[in-house]
């Protein structure tokens, strides 16, 4: 598959490396170019430095061919607008977003997008280790 | 000296307690008193929203404050006002009426084990043209 | 009306001074409290201290009972976010978003939100991006040729620093017109001008060559 995931933040890089070792084609895209040192030597897929909410940039990233769109950047609004213009504007088939802000991820889960929210997923998994312990 | 005091009031001792002394002063000065009483109305209803439990409250704040007046022989005016934010309103109604004197009671109240003045009174003092005089209770 | 501005910068301040000189009751949100201050001692107590895109935030704003909802941060995503939660989450009737790179107008028209756009947003937040990281300046426009005078700046990391200009592979239908160098200040260049550090350049080029001639002169 090919896949786009915009911010090379930890989580980013980590997702980027899983998937290049599954032998998926990944571009990673972010505006830091030294965030791009996450990547391991060994990945294969391509590093483009930009802004991932400028449509150009996102065509010249190859959006176009993209069959999924991963938006995990710190920036709950820019994962979000990013996300919605994978969607709406470029069609692809498979969009997800990461929102922090539980109330935010609620509201645009039900708009249509799939999202994740560390907050929740943290604290959920956080909760449970509590009780097993228990 | 005659001119007007505007004494923001919002219940309880010290609130009586300013309005004492604003009558002793008003007395000697020949001034006039006039007393107000600020609801705050949250921006999720209009400013003219009738919030009962408020009005009613505010209406025996301000009659306890013309009994005071009485007492001390000293005719008092009194106005109901709503506004977003106390401060504001406070020093708004002291502009617009050129009034010469801001007296304001306050409580001794301690929070998480500090004396706390609230976010009205240090408002008024930095934004009031007037006077300001405030006539804090006893401590404990 | 009851109109919600998110943002209490210099757009959002004027804006809110209008709609208030035409009588409509207005709240402003603004997460910088310097500004909120500035905006409360001018124009009184509709100023809220905090994030316009936060749910908390515009439900203490009333926005519930807003009739409009105008967000016009510089940052587009916010004021995209503002709108949706406002349209999505409370009902707003009407939601109008400023758009800094009107690139973003078709998205937010997708999804709904009206949009403004003002020029000179645009050209600051052209001159705002391109200054400090990128090497490349937009001059001018030669309106009705196709062309457009840029300048650029050689840094220290570049390949062609100590490279004569005519083993440089240029674009298409772009040309050097001048060098201004520190030590021999302008001149115009020919084949066996050699290029240092520093070296502005002046170049005539068309639209779509300038990523192509920027990544010429600045790629390492």
């Amino acid at each position: 598959m090919n896949i786009i995931i915009m911010g090379c933040g930890r989580v980013g890089a980590q997702l980027a490396e899983m998937l290049d070792a599954e032998g998926h084609h990944v571009t990673v895209v972010d505006t830091d170019p030294y965030s791009f040192r996450r990547l391991p030597h060994s990945f294969s897929g391509s590093a483009e430095l930009g802004n991932g909410m400028d449509q150009d940039f996102l065509r010249h990233a190859g959006i176009e061919q993209a069959d999924v769109f991963v938006a995990a950047t710190q920036g709950d609004n820019r994962n979000i607008m990013a996300a919605q213009i994978a969607k709406h504007i470029f069609k692809i088939p498979k969009v997800i977003c990461r929102i922090y802000d539980p109330i935010r991820e609620e509201v645009y889960r039900t708009l249509g997008l799939q999202t994740i929210s560390p907050t929740t997923v943290g604290a959920r998994m956080m909760k449970e280790a509590i009780e097993r312990q228990g | 000296m005659a001119g007007e005091i505007l004494v923001p009031t919002k219940g309880g001792k010290a609130s009586d307690d300013a309005v004492t002394l604003a009558c002793t002063l008003a007395r000697s000065r020949k001034s006039k008193i006039r007393i107000i009483h600020v609801i705050e109305v949250e921006r999720t209803l209009p400013l003219d929203a009738e919030l009962e439990p408020e009005l009613r409250r505010g209406e025996e704040v301000l009659s306890r404050a013309e009994r005071i007046g009485r007492e001390n022989n000293c005719p008092v005016e009194t106005e109901l006002l709503q506004a977003r934010e106390v401060g504001p309103a406070i020093v708004d109604e002291a502009s617009e009426r050129g009034v010469d004197l801001i007296i304001m009671g306050i409580d001794y109240k301690r929070r998480f084990g500090e004396f706390e003045l609230g976010k009205t009174v240090p408002y008024v003092l930095k934004h009031a043209p007037c006077q300001v005089w405030l006539c804090r209770e006893a401590a404990g | 009306m009851y109109i919600i501005v998110i943002g209490g910068g210099k757009v959002g301040y004027y804006l809110t001074k209008t709609l208030l000189a035409e009588g409509h009751e207005v709240l402003v949100i603004e997460k910088d409290a310097r500004k909120c201050e500035t905006i409360a001692e001018e124009l009184g107590s509709i100023v809220l201290r905090g994030d316009g895109c936060e749910v908390r935030t515009l439900a203490e704003a009333g926005c519930n009972r807003a009739d409009m909802l105008i967000a016009v941060t510089g940052h587009d995503e916010d004021n995209l976010v503002a709108c949706q939660v406002g349209k999505h989450k409370f009902q707003v009737p009407r939601t109008v978003a400023r758009v800094n790179n009107p690139k973003n107008a078709n998205i937010f028209e997708i999804l709904g939100v009206e949009t403004t756009i003002s020029s000179t947003d645009l050209i600051l937040a052209h001159i705002e991006h391109e200054l400090p990281t990128h090497p490349l300046i937009h001059l001018l426009t030669l309106k009705g040729i196709g062309l457009e005078i840029v300048e650029l700046k050689i840094p220290a990391d570049s390949a062609v620093v100590g490279r004569r200009i005519r083993d440089i592979p240029l674009p298409s239908d772009s040309v050097l017109a001048l060098i201004i160098s520190k030590s021999k200040g302008a001149q115009v260049p020919g084949g066996d001008t050699v290029l240092a550090v520093g070296d502005e350049v002046i170049a005539v080029t068309k639209p779509e060559n300038e990523p192509a001639l920027r990544v010429a002169f600045t790629h390492t």
